[in-house]
């Protein structure tokens, strides 16, 4: 049976269909007549389909989840914008990269501030030997770059090391000193002594030495830091905990924070950071200790990773001298507030207005 | 168009295939570069464990172990032996035993490592020459100058008793040590004390440190920062030798270390001889 012995239901309609067929034409590009717009719809619409599917099954498929989770990473918000789900998300995301990247299970925290918490540094400058022991504990449980080219081998904490002043009597009359070192002995019109503007690179045979003092410097957790104000994209800011932190994500690397810095706190990662798998601590803090990439700047954060759950920072558990303690400003009975009350405190640079919560004290 | 698709599909699929096997086959080539460097290691490790001094040496030591995979129970320096890291900071603690002023602080919150067991000639002075017998002194018949009779048994287990500078003089081993219970010290009353709690010996002259080491201003302590946290807390004698206090080289009452190595040069500086001058040459 044909469409044409099929008698027709109705005649009028189909003598409308006919009128509906475009008359044929002379001109080329009219002449294609199957090709519909639903057709070529259809047809873009399983190419994109399948052009999505091919790239869904690379990102997802793949082993290589760095390609993945970068692309993602780009396009989240900032740390402190993310509700509780997109933290979640983005701590899966990294947990999964670091862990394949660095070949074990690496746990990345995002634990928040603790209530009623106000964290709080004392250290204790006469104390001090001088030994670098809290510079290198800070390296192994930070996961610093620790590379031998330039540029490559960061460490959070510096430590001074100044000449002891002369204030031997007969040196006291001797003049004004030659040079621009520092006046260390005499008063103000005859001074006398002069030493050196003080060592990072010392290396003697043993420490302490006889006529040094020694004095480590790190971030100082200011309570007005000037590192915050200068960020441009507000990737850097202070927690409520007091501890000034970096989104690692949403820094772009342009150094203002640096160059605001009183305290030479801050450390710029110029190459890809040399981070060996075996070196890795995989206990990390979003905003504190997870490897860094290059291009962002890093500093001190009194090992969050560790300080959120109530442990000491790792500098402090190390002072073979007992001379750095940490502590809870809030809590009265805690080490740092009984040092306040009781020992003779100092700030760094205090005539910047910086409010440092990082104290030196002496007995 | 519809003729495209399939193949575009088919390309896209082979496609991901490949980069997927290929990534695979990187990610099991850095695990064999990864797991290359780690044996050795490993060898080592097992052929002489890892000791480490934590505060001074020849005061405490810790050997390195895996208290789980990956995750060792110290971090030791390779330049100086120093302990570096904790991964459990109450590793073969006891409770530290009550102190009055200690009252907020919950039970066990207190530990502290046991010193009697780093004490090598402990166990031999209660039995081999001082056994509890002695010349019968009651009270103790001590000397007037307090100068020890030289004893050369003794002075060559412990060298520094050659120049006792403990008090400058004024005070001599029974002052410390018990008369007749020689692996004791004696407290306030002249009752015995262990060797694991030197505090009670030690505060009874310098009673200023014995209120900022209960407070936790003075001394070390690891664990949690919490007032009330568990925290190990280190005795007097882990930092402080008392048989040696005074010393020509040294300063500031500790013993001097080796320094763990200085940071890196700046680019393009040979040394650190620039830090050595004053800034404007006179």
């Amino acid at each position: 049976m044909t469409h044409e012995e099929t008698p027709s239901a109705d005649p009028a309609r189909e003598q409308e269909a006919e009128r509906a067929v475009p008359p044929a034409s002379a001109d080329p590009a009219a002449s294609a007549p199957r090709a519909s717009r639903r057709d070529f719809l259809k047809a873009g619409g399983m190419l994109s389909l399948s052009s999505l599917m091919g790239t869904a099954a690379l990102m997802v498929q793949s082993d290589n989840a760095r390609a993945a989770i970068e692309w993602a990473e780009h396009f989240q918000k900032n740390y402190r914008l993310m509700t509780p789900q997109e933290k979640a998300e983005a701590r899966a995301r990294l947990e999964r990269r670091y862990s394949q990247e660095y070949g074990r299970k690496v746990n990345v925290d995002t634990t928040d501030a603790q209530p009623g918490v106000l964290m709080g540094y004392a250290l204790n400058v006469r104390k001090c030997i001088g030994c670098r022991r809290c510079v290198h504990a800070c390296v192994a449980e930070n996961n610093q770059s620790r590379g031998s080219r330039p540029g490559e081998k960061i460490e959070w904490i510096q430590v001074l090391r100044m000449e002891r002043g002369e204030f031997a009597k007969e040196k006291m009359n001797q003049g004004y000193p030659e040079g621009l070192g520092i006046q260390v002995g005499g008063n103000a019109y005859t001074p006398a002594g002069e030493v050196l503007e003080g060592q990072y690179r010392y290396e003697p045979a043993a420490v302490p030495e006889k006529d040094a003092t020694y004095m480590p410097i790190a971030c100082m957790q200011c309570e007005k830091p000037p590192c915050v104000k200068v960020c441009p994209v507000r990737t850097t800011y202070r927690e409520p905990d007091g501890v000034v932190v970096i989104d690692y994500n949403w820094c772009i690397g342009c150094r203002m924070c640096m160059g605001a810095c009183p305290y030479w706190a801050r450390r710029f990662n110029v190459n890809n950071p040399v981070l060996p798998k075996e070196e890795i601590n995989p206990v990390t803090h979003y905003l504190g200790n997870r490897p860094r990439m290059r291009g962002v700047v890093e500093k001190c954060h009194w090992c969050l990773q560790r300080t959120r759950h109530g442990r000491y920072p790792a500098c402090v558990e190390v002072c073979p001298v007992g001379a750095r303690k940490f502590g809870n400003l809030l809590d009265p009975e805690s080490e740092v507030s009984l040092i306040l009350a009781r020992k003779n405190v100092f700030r760094l640079k205090a005539e910047l207005n910086t409010f440092p919560k990082f104290f030196y004290f002496y007995d | 168009m519809k003729k495209i698709a399939p193949f575009t599909i088919a390309l896209a699929f082979l496609a991901s295939a490949l980069y997927a096997f290929s990534a695979a086959e990187k990610t099991a080539d850095a695990a064999k570069q990864g797991a290359a460097p780690a044996q050795p290691a490993k060898a080592e490790a097992t052929k002489e464990p890892l000791v480490c001094f934590e505060s001074r040496k020849g005061a405490s030591e810790i050997t390195q172990r895996e208290i789980k995979p990956g995750w060792p129970n110290v971090k030791c320096s390779p330049t100086t032996g120093a302990a570096l890291w904790y991964g459990d900071p109450y590793e073969g603690t006891v409770p530290l035993g009550k102190m009055p002023g200690l009252e907020k602080i919950p039970e066990g919150h207190a530990v502290v490592r046991p010193r009697s067991e780093k004490l090598a000639i402990l166990p031999m002075c209660a039995v081999a020459c001082h056994n509890g017998v002695g010349p019968a002194f009651v009270p103790p018949a001590l000397p007037k100058d307090k100068k020890p009779v030289p004893i050369p048994t003794m002075e060559g287990l412990l060298p520094a008793l050659k120049d006792l500078q403990h008090g400058r003089g004024r005070i001599w081993c029974l002052d410390c040590h018990h008369t007749t219970k020689r692996n004791m010290l004696v407290d306030n009353y002249g009752d015995p004390v262990s060797f694991d709690q030197p505090q009670l010996l030690c505060g009874k002259c310098h009673g200023d440190k014995l209120r900022d080491w209960r407070d936790g201003i003075h001394g070390k302590r690891i664990g949690e920062f919490a007032s009330t946290g568990r925290k190990r807390w280190f005795v007097c004698t882990e930092c402080h030798n008392p048989h040696n206090v005074q010393d020509g080289a040294r300063n500031r009452g500790f013993a001097q270390l080796q320094p763990e190595p200085p940071p890196q040069l700046p680019r393009g500086m040979k040394d650190a001889r620039h830090e050595l001058v004053h800034p404007i040459p006179h």
